[in-house]
């Protein structure tokens, strides 16, 4: 979903209800390097929402700039419809939010460290304590100091701090980093049910498995623009279709597709054929393709539809990016 | 992409989150009772901090002070009282007001970085809570720290120096009770006169040449006519001589320290303790490392004040008057020793740099107020 197609005029006094993240025009320069470059950002509220790039691609300071722990150099954003910074303590008052690694003081247990951040907030958050250290898992650990926790115990501290202030949004930079399997699993456990509690998570991350398995919307950004957002399923939609193809001549298949009229790009390697037809191209394709091949005598004994993955999708719109380049 | 769009918040939750962010003053600059409370846990619970503060400002007197009580117990002729006005002045203005600064200084410079140096910082400005307000925070949390520890030593300092002075003189086998006035010293002069003239430290130029043995005696050097030729009249004459003489010392080494001296010294010891820890408070925060902002605060206390506080410079007499440390010795209690150009002397206010007592205090409060301002500025701009 393209933004421009948005008619949406963002309010800077009163809350919208429809966007937990909004951001218009915003730009944050260091020196001569544009880190967020004009990005205009809709992340809705109530679901997992992945922010895709590379490493280097302003992930991160994008984080900050909405944060307030930098200034942004232009643009206006608001946070669950509260202009930021003009309301920033209304709005941060409803954020929890992981940037980088979650650091803490090592000489204090989690729960001391909690009761920090704690204090900082509401008076309720102090009673909110107990049910995340218990919900991230970190209870029986809780009195233990920060300092021999492992890096997955940290980044599970860092979201028992998020949920300290009962938020309503959640904005986690690679969540996943140094986390084993279990604890990658454990993760997107974790973002999935507060996201089934009407919450919403937007998280950053450049592993693009793990956010096609856990967000319903993305945004792809790239040397601090975005190139690409919305829902994965619409964005994959608008990919190419690609299908695979085990036949008697691979070779004779090939002159056969090419001479057609499916625009399509074909490749033989030694299991058969690959075939990328363009975006749009509706599943009727595949039985002409299938009706092509076996008219022209050749014999099919394999024909496979396969699954455009976001990883595959996202390399390939970076790679035309490339080459408009 | 609207479908995905959540129902979860309603206006009277919102309204409702209004009003407890604006119940619960996020955006004030005035700290919470609860974040100054969980500051001071953060401070104190820096075992390695917290051992050196201890020793410093408690340790290093009561050491002293417990070694003098041992020797003086266990040898009371080759070592003097543990206590008296003269330990008193030197172990306040000489220790504790310098030793004080630094570890206040130390604090206020850990205070100041860590939650930047290991990473806290981002948590706390994402509470949105305003960044000057968790400024705000630390004052009191390392006051809360700093002034009771210091109240601690220097209460010490003071039982010791009070209690275990010297209900009598015994200096070179002379005995003398202590509390005299200059005219009951005389008085006592003029009744031993022998033990004043030849016990005493400072004697007339025309004494007679004799000493005090360790069993109290007077002992004339052999080949001397001693007391022959002098008649009763002269003696007395000479030992109210060397009694006003050795008043002053004898009002200095053998009597404790007045009450009004040592509240006085008390505060001035907590002004100086409050004021490295806020000006280093401040510096950490603008320079946002703690081990630079220690240097510079000791550089500034042990080299600097020192080095300007000798002589006046004319050319730079209104800087060496900007400096707190002259600043703050020139508030010295009268009876301490002159530490760093100020203090000293029965009456006080004495200054090697010249400066009114105002000056002096506008100078301390531009120096808490300026860096406290700086420190807070850096806080609320500081990109994290």
């Amino acid at each position: 979903m393209n933004v421009a197609m948005l008619d949406h005029t963002p309010s800077s006094n009163t809350p919208d209800f429809q966007w937990a993240v909004e951001t218009h025009g915003l730009t944050k320069r260091f020196g001569d390097n544009v880190a967020v470059n004009d990005v205009e950002l809709l992340v809705p509220r109530g679901c997992a929402f992945g922010y895709l790039g590379p490493n280097g691609a302003g992930k991160t300071s994008l984080i900050r700039v909405l944060l307030g722990l930098t200034h942004a150099d232009a643009g206006t954003m608001s946070l669950l419809g509260y202009s930021v910074p003009h309301h920033r303590d209304l709005a941060l008052a409803r954020v929890g939010a992981i940037v980088d690694e979650p650091r803490f003081h090592g000489h204090l247990t989690g729960r001391q460290n909690l009761q920090i951040l704690a204090a900082a907030r509401e008076s309720a958050a102090r009673g909110r304590i107990e049910a995340s250290l218990e919900r991230v898992g970190l209870a029986h650990r809780a009195d233990d100091r920060v300092s021999k926790y492992s890096m997955g115990m940290r980044q599970r501290l860092g979201v028992a701090a998020c949920l300290l202030g009962d938020p309503q949004l959640l904005i986690l930079d690679e969540p996943m980093n140094g986390l084993d399997p279990a604890g990658m699993h454990e993760m997107r456990d974790m973002i999935l049910s507060l996201v089934a509690e009407g919450r919403t998570v937007m998280l950053s991350s450049h592993l693009l498995d793990e956010v096609e398995r856990t967000c319903d919307a993305v945004a792809i950004v790239d040397k601090g623009k975005i190139i690409r957002q919305g829902p994965i399923a619409e964005l994959l939609t608008g990919a190419t279709m690609e299908v695979q193809v085990e036949c008697s001549s691979p070779e004779e298949a090939r002159t056969i597709l090419l001479s057609t009229t499916f625009g399509a790009q074909v490749e033989t390697d030694a299991s058969g054929l690959t075939i990328h037809l363009a975006p749009g191209t509706g599943r009727d394709a595949i039985a002409e393709i299938n009706r092509l091949l076996v008219q022209s005598g050749l014999d099919v004994y394999r024909l496979q539809e396969m699954q455009v993955s976001l990883e595959s999708w996202f390399l390939d719109v970076t790679s035309r990016l490339g080459e408009s380049a | 992409m609207t479908e995905l769009s959540s129902n979860a918040m309603t206006a009277s939750s919102v309204s409702r989150e209004q009003r407890n962010a604006s119940r619960d003053h996020r955006g004030s600059w005035i700290p919470t009772p609860g974040m100054i409370a969980t500051r001071i846990m953060e401070l104190r619970r820096r075992r390695g901090l917290m051992a050196a503060l201890i020793a410093v400002n408690i340790g290093i007197p009561t050491i002293f002070l417990a070694i003098r009580l041992i020797a003086h117990v266990v040898a009371p002729k080759s070592y003097g009282p543990a206590g008296g006005y003269d330990i008193f002045t030197n172990l306040v203005a000489g220790v504790m007001y310098v030793f004080g600064f630094i570890v206040a200084a130390t604090l206020g410079c850990t205070a100041g970085s860590v939650d930047l140096s290991e990473g806290m910082f981002r948590h706390l400005v994402i509470t949105g809570r305003s960044r000057v307000a968790l400024y705000f925070a630390r004052i009191p949390a390392g006051l809360a720290i700093i002034v009771p520890m210091v109240a601690v030593g220097f209460t010490i300092v003071c039982a010791v120096c009070v209690f275990a002075a010297p209900a009598k003189l015994s200096y070179q086998g002379v005995t003398v009770p202590s509390g005299l006035s200059a005219t009951g010293f005389q008085s006592w002069a003029v009744h031993h006169p022998k033990e004043a003239v030849c016990g005493l430290p400072y004697r007339s130029r025309n004494g007679i040449p004799c000493f005090m043995d360790q069993k109290g005696k007077v002992v004339v050097p052999p080949g001397s006519s001693g007391f022959k030729h002098v008649s009763p009249a002269t003696l007395k004459a000479d030992a109210i001589k060397v009694a006003k003489q050795n008043y002053t010392a004898y009002t200095h080494i053998f009597l404790y320290p007045s009450n009004l001296l040592m509240v006085k010294a008390g505060l001035w010891i907590e002004l100086e303790a409050i004021i490295g820890f806020i000006v280093g408070l401040g510096l950490a925060s603008l320079i946002g490392q703690r081990t630079v902002s220690v240097v510079l605060m000791i550089v500034l206390e042990i080299v600097l004040t020192p080095i300007f506080s000798r002589a006046p410079i004319q050319h730079l007499i209104n800087f060496q008057r900007g400096l707190v440390g002259l600043a703050t010795a020139h508030l010295e209690p009268g009876g301490l020793p002159m530490a760093f150009g100020g203090g000293g002397g029965p009456g006080g206010g004495v200054s090697i740099v010249p400066e009114t007592t105002t000056v002096a205090v506008c100078v301390i409060v531009a120096w808490l107020v300026g860096w406290t301002a700086l420190g807070a500025w850096r806080m609320a701009t500081r990109d994290t």
